[in-house]
């Protein structure tokens, strides 16, 4: 890979460790897949903020980076912690869980990483159509790709971090427009009857398509926060970047492998997702985090209903959304449910938090939950999980 | 020991050492599928599900899943829970970047069915090469 004479220097060393050890994660990224040079992003985001997920092995890393006076060269931003500081039934996680997790924010903030805190960065501050950037967020990758048509590779955490801190990527990857093109065709026969169907299919294609970009036919639909499920989806179960859902040229789709979608493999991944017969003990929504609109449905299903007692329910997003919404907030708190911030049901301490059977709309949740969480998952649309939050 | 096999991939990150082949044949997310406390495979429907990956060769076709796994490798290398070395047949840059911020010894573009479960081989991650032993238990 071709580096500028600055970039030479930083590689050498003379900045300093912290950015000597990132541009090294950057060029042996660039040498490995092929990239000529290293380009200018407009962001990067990056994952890896939870305590739960991260430990205390990865503190003493980010302590290394930031003691070393390193500042981000591009705006920045970051996924989800494990802790809303604003919300009491968080006081009864442990001392050293709260006080762990205040400080790798703390980290973060001290590089000077914007601490927003949440899986949806582009609700916040979209990017622009084209902008290269460098994200993790496995969600986030997809739905920038795909549905921003901004350029992100799939990073790794600690990549994402060294490209805030370089201001730059390497070149390779979903940056090369030859490589954004679809190498599989997806006709969707299956009928997508809500957000879970969505999500379902995309733990489906994840499966099958490894890092193959999918052109996906016949969804009934393109809402929003059905393509945002439905990509989440697929980059949990493979390692897909991007879904193309617009035509391509007819000569491109010829040449392609083709993989039909029936009810019967829809089905074969719900039932995949949901394994607990048990009555939840919390309702989640906002994985990925929620967006206004999604907030304002669930407001809507709400109103005028009660939460049970012996049922919690959760909904997810980020303070800035959160702070935008405070009429959907209303409603869902007077029905009895939580608007949390900064966190989600996968990368807080659910069993602490006396969480054993968790009921979601999230397909990427209900994947992850079993293993993650050790809680038992039942997937099931909005409506559906609201139904069961207010049965009485 | 009888060398039967050398298998020429990609050099990831350098560093040559021996021992067991662990492998699957189902992609791997560090984040939600190890146990980053024990270095055992959780998730369920897994084919190496309730297996350490601890000082093993971890040998399976390419990463998966959430990017947060990079930290989780790094984790499971500083608490001595991490494989000796990765063998992929596609590397991810997350698993990429783990390996390389873990200094776990790495090579892609390996044919990975012809590693049995079991096997010794010996890894050198600086020239992407591996080589498949048979005869005799890895010296752990």
């Amino acid at each position: 890979m071709h580096l500028t004479r600055e970039e030479e220097k930083i590689y050498d060393g003379e900045l300093g460790w912290a950015y000597q050890v990132s541009m090294r994660i950057l060029v042996k990224l660039g040498d490995l897949y092929g990239a000529d040079n290293l380009i200018p992003i407009e962001s990067a985001h990056i994952s890896g903020v939870s305590y739960k997920t991260i430990g205390d092995a990865t503190i003493d890393f980010l302590e290394a980076l930031a003691g070393s006076d390193v500042r981000a060269s591009v705006t920045a931003t970051t996924n989800p912690a494990g802790i809303d500081y604003e919300n009491a039934i968080f006081t009864s996680l442990s001392g050293d869980i709260i006080e762990k997790q205040k400080r790798i924010i703390n980290l973060y903030a001290k590089m000077g990483i914007k601490t927003s805190l949440t899986c949806t960065p582009y609700y916040i501050k979209a990017p622009r159509c084209g902008s290269h950037l460098s994200w993790a967020e496995s969600s986030a990758v997809v739905y920038a790709n795909s549905i921003i048509g901004a350029w992100t590779n799939r990073e790794g955490g600690p990549s994402a971090l060294a490209s805030a801190l370089i201001g730059k990527t390497p070149n390779y990857g979903m940056h090369k427009p030859e490589n954004r093109r679809a190498t599989a065709l997806v006709k969707v026969e299956a009928e997508l009857k809500d957000e879970s169907d969505y999500g379902a299919l995309g733990i489906y294609l994840g499966k099958i398509l490894k890092d193959k970009i999918p052109l996906i036919q016949g969804l009934p639909s393109n809402e929003e926060g059905c393509l945002k499920q439905m990509g989440a989806a697929m980059a949990t179960s493979g390692m897909v970047s991007m879904f193309h859902g617009k035509r391509n040229s007819i000569r491109q789709v010829r040449e392609m492998e083709t993989i039909n979608i029936e009810d019967r493999d829809l089905r074969e991944a719900r039932e995949g997702l949901s394994i607990s017969p048990e009555k939840p003990d919390l309702i989640f929504f906002g994985c990925p985090h929620c967006s206004l609109n999604e907030l304002k449905q669930i407001a809507e299903a709400i109103k005028g209903k009660k939460v049970r007692n012996d049922v919690k329910l959760w909904v997810c997003t980020s303070r800035f959304i959160r702070n935008k919404a405070k009429e959907y907030v209303d409603v869902i708190e007077s029905s009895g449910g939580q608007v949390i911030c900064d966190t989600c049901a996968v990368v807080t301490w659910l069993r602490d938090l006396n969480v054993k059977t968790l009921m979601t709309n999230s397909a990427k949740t209900a994947y992850y939950a079993p293993s993650l969480n050790g809680v038992k998952v039942v997937f099931s649309p909005i409506i559906e999980c609201i139904n069961v939050a207010c049965q009485r | 020991m009888v060398l039967t096999l050398t298998l020429k991939g990609r050099s990831i990150v350098p560093g040559r050492v021996r021992g067991t082949a662990l492998v699957s044949t189902k992609p791997i997310s560090f984040l939600g599928g190890v146990d980053a406390n024990t270095g055992t495979i959780i998730e369920r429907d897994h084919d190496l599900y309730g297996k350490s990956i601890k000082n093993v060769i971890l040998c399976f076709p390419h990463g998966r899943g959430s990017t947060v796994g990079s930290f989780v490798l790094y984790r499971l290398a500083k608490s001595g829970l991490a494989p000796k070395a990765i063998i992929n047949s596609i590397a991810d840059p997350v698993v990429v970047v783990g390996a390389i911020i873990a200094n776990i010894p790495m090579v892609d573009k390996i044919d990975i069915e012809m590693i049995a479960n079991g096997n010794v081989i010996e890894v050198d991650g600086g020239e992407g090469i591996v080589r498949v032993f048979r005869g005799e238990q890895a010296c752990i």
